[in-house]
């Protein structure tokens, strides 16, 4: 495969085929989550290494896969796989697996695993399903990021990252608009977002 | 012989779901293994580093009966216990230091799940340090006659805090009471 094809396969999960704001696809972690910017980071990295490795795996088995069967045995590789991740994380980089609490056991239904097994690496090599599953992972850490900001910020008038302040806002740190750190703030804000973006044409429904 | 060939071209799916299933099952097995020791290890490692940090002077402990019992190398500390509360989210779950039999040492909140920003506010010094030096009958929200100020807008994660402290509190001093 050219450079020029990885890149394309990269490059589409990241605006052309953003997981949250195009496919819609992992939405429940997204919505679950996106409170602040370390939530974003810690799911990312569990997104990223759940999905690299499940590209990988799938794409190496697809021709072996029938079709009736598929599904599941998806499924099983995706838990074996965050499971596997999971204890790890939990003997060896103990203090990772602190930060990312409970996102690292969520990633299991996250869709995004299972849609871009199904979608993408049960049809094509192992390569393209490695920058496929690179781009995916940077759209979805941008997506999130977004949504993160806006509801940190408004819902808690300021924003720190790993314990550090960055800046507070004068009125809304005393009357922070709680709203937007509930669940339906989240729906407000991934709502307002999506419609922007489809507006203003910068992405497109599939 | 198409039948046969046809008979385990049914079977196929199964075989091979079978196959994966056997695989992921024994490499899960496997990482277990692997892991367990490492991760109880590091579980007692995080025990034992929360209680050093409510009680600098500690040397050991003992734990018995899900209390832990303080020692410095003779003399006894004080003691410390779980306590669960109800949280927005889910549980919240409270390391309780004892000083003695009346008098809270201090709270650390060891993991909750409010929300973000609001109640997870429990977990900072400006709400914990408040039960520290407390008697255990002094442990109330302000509003119910206590010693503890609510966070704002998180009531409901404070009360959890406060309620998980001051019933497990009393119920641990009672079986202490019993055992002695």
């Amino acid at each position: 495969m050219g450079k020029g094809k990885f890149a394309k396969e990269f490059a589409k999960g990241i605006i052309l085929a953003n997981p949250v704001f195009v496919l819609a696809l992992g939405l429940c972690p997204t919505l679950a989550i996106s409170t602040s910017i370390d939530n974003a980071l810690g799911m990312t990295l569990g997104v990223l290494i759940v999905l690299l490795g499940s590209n990988i795996i799938i794409a190496l088995i697809r021709n072996f896969v029938p079709n009736i069967t598929r599904i599941p045995i998806f499924i099983v590789i995706i838990a074996t796989l965050v499971t596997v991740v999971n204890l790890i994380f939990h003997a060896y980089l103990p203090a990772t697996y602190e930060a990312l609490g409970i996102f690292l056991p969520l990633i299991v239904v996250n869709c995004i695993i299972l849609g871009r097994a199904e979608a993408f690496a049960s049809k094509n090599p192992v390569a393209s399903s490695i920058a496929d599953a690179l781009g995916i992972t940077v759209g979805f850490m941008l997506a999130l990021l977004m949504i993160s900001f806006i509801r940190q910020v408004l819902g808690t008038g300021g924003l720190s990252v790993f314990g550090h302040d960055l800046f507070t806002l004068p009125v809304l740190r005393d009357h922070p608009i709680a709203i937007f750190i509930l669940p339906y703030g989240a729906f407000l804000v991934i709502g307002l977002l999506m419609g922007l973006f489809r507006r203003t044409g910068v992405m497109k429904s599939e | 012989m198409p039948a046969k060939k046809s008979a385990l071209k049914n079977a196929f799916p199964i075989i091979l779901l079978t196959i994966v299933v056997t695989v992921c099952v024994s490499l899960l097995t496997y990482v277990d293994k692997l892991t367990r020791e490492k991760i109880s290890a590091q579980e007692d490692e995080a025990v034992k580093t929360l209680l050093g940090e409510m009680f600098p002077e500690m040397s050991r402990y003992e734990f018995k009966d899900e209390i832990y019992t303080i020692y410095s190398d003779g003399d006894q500390l004080g003691y410390a216990f779980l306590a669960i509360g109800k949280g927005y989210g889910g549980d919240i779950n409270i390391l309780v230091g004892l000083s003695d039999e009346t008098t809270i040492k201090g709270i650390t909140i060891v993991s909750q799940t409010e929300t973000p920003g609001l109640g997870t506010r429990i977990a900072e010094p400006a709400f914990t340090d408040q039960f520290a030096g407390l008697a255990i009958n002094e442990v109330a929200l302000s509003r119910d006659g206590g010693q503890i100020d609510a966070i704002t807008s998180s009531t409901i994660s404070s009360s959890a805090v406060v309620e998980a402290v001051s019933e497990t509190a009393m119920e641990k001093v009672k079986k202490l009471k019993e055992n002695q």
